[in-house]
């Protein structure tokens, strides 16, 4: 479990890089992300969390993906 | 096959693509989800079709289930690797957090073209005891008091922002803020705290849940003992459990208890025990299917008796 948060965050690192990502594990390939970056500036919710799912998406594809749900996803400007 | 390899098109098929264009020019408001708006088969989606309803907008639904093409063909579509997906006007509005987001501040409301319905404040209690834990947690950093209530009844009460649209109540004195969902299952919702084993926790009482089974723990069941309350306990462990340790209080689910049991009167109080609250909590869900509407599942079972309540009673 704790390999795919890892997962998670440096994919998120790799697409929004110095942004500041918390991964919290629920139960059942259930996450909760929270990512602050600049890069939120100026953007509404659907692009900000595009941004980010764009980065993970990868995690999320077929039915035995890693992440199997994302609970909360919070995007932030510092 | 020597084919070039196209990895775009491979992921969204044009064939996909255009039924997709298609359904999205067609319905005003759609939204793809798993299952349909009468039977959500997946939380995310059941919280949309329920904020849809409330707006009181027409929609339409697509199951992605039912479609493998679909349901990954909207992912790409999208630039969205979750479902549900809202769409309006054919404009992509988001997934569940942001349709619930939208909808407590009024947004969407705006973007579906209907008005916005006023939310009654509901009536809420606290118990002194709840707002001494509350202002002991309280940081003064101009976070509010929040209480939001899940589809399921999941409650949470935590300290958190102010939010746009946000309900306000003040209740013995304390604020406490819900959006406007939670706002519609809260009228007559009691806060209390409530000393536990472990220091003391807040606890719920609300009465727009649904009928289910509640939680009695050895120490409440005792104490409605003491207080001569009027209630049926009924054991559903084995005959031979019950020589080895048993609540003297308590009747067996046998034959003659289960006519006994369904002779009741359905608003009695009847509460179910077994070894360790497993097999007890299978017999307070039938029984509540018969119609019973206090029903309580002692957590636990015997065993917690002993340790909790009773010394004198073994263990096994």
């Amino acid at each position: 479990m704790s390999d795919t948060k890892e997962a998670i965050r440096s994919a998120i690192l790799d697409k929004i890089p110095g942004a500041d990502v918390v991964v919290d594990a629920g139960s059942g390939g259930h996450f909760t992300i929270q990512v602050v970056s600049p890069v939120f500036a100026g953007k509404n919710m659907v692009e900000s969390q595009r941004l980010v799912y764009g980065a993970i998406a990868h995690l999320m594809k077929g039915d035995g993906a890693p992440v199997h749900a994302v609970d909360k996803l919070t995007t932030k400007t510092p | 096959m020597g084919q070039r390899q196209k990895p775009f098109k491979a992921m969204l098929p044009d064939t996909v693509k255009a039924q997709l264009d298609d359904l999205i020019k067609k319905n005003k408001v759609l939204l793809f989800m798993k299952g349909n708006k009468h039977f959500p088969q997946c939380g995310f989606s059941a919280q949309v079709v329920q904020i849809l309803k409330e707006t009181g907008t027409k929609f339409e639904t697509v199951n992605v289930l039912q479609d493998p093409a679909i349901r990954d063909g909207i992912k790409e579509y999208s630039s969205w690797p979750t479902i549900p997906q809202l769409y309006v006007d054919g404009e992509f509005i988001g997934g569940c957090d942001i349709v619930k987001e939208m909808y407590a501040a009024g947004d969407l409301q705006k973007k579906l073209g209907v008005e916005e319905k006023p939310v009654t404040p509901p009536k809420v209690k606290l118990d002194d005891g709840a707002v001494k834990a509350i202002k002991g947690a309280d940081e003064g950093n101009g976070d509010v008091l929040r209480l939001e209530i899940g589809p399921q009844f999941q409650y949470d009460l935590y300290f958190g922002p102010k939010k746009p649209g946000d309900v306000e109540v003040v209740a013995n004195g304390v604020t406490i803020c819900f959006d406007k969902q939670s706002a519609a299952k809260a009228d007559g919702l009691v806060v209390s705290w409530v000393e536990t084993a472990d220091g003391g926790a807040f606890r719920i009482d609300n009465p727009n849940e649904p009928v289910r089974v509640k939680s009695l723990s050895a120490t409440e069941l005792k104490k409605w003992i003491d207080e001569g309350k009027k209630f049926e306990l009924f054991d559903v462990r084995t005959d031979e459990e019950r020589d080895i340790a048993k609540v003297d209080r308590a009747r067996a689910l046998d034959v003659e208890g289960e006519k006994a049991l369904l002779a009741l009167a359905k608003d009695t109080p009847v509460v179910f025990m077994c070894h360790h609250g497993m097999r007890s909590r299978n017999a307070a869900e039938r029984i509540l299917r018969e119609g019973f509407t206090q029903v309580y599942n002692l957590e636990g079972g015997i065993d917690a008796w002993s340790q909790k309540v009773d010394s004198t009673v073994p263990r096994y």
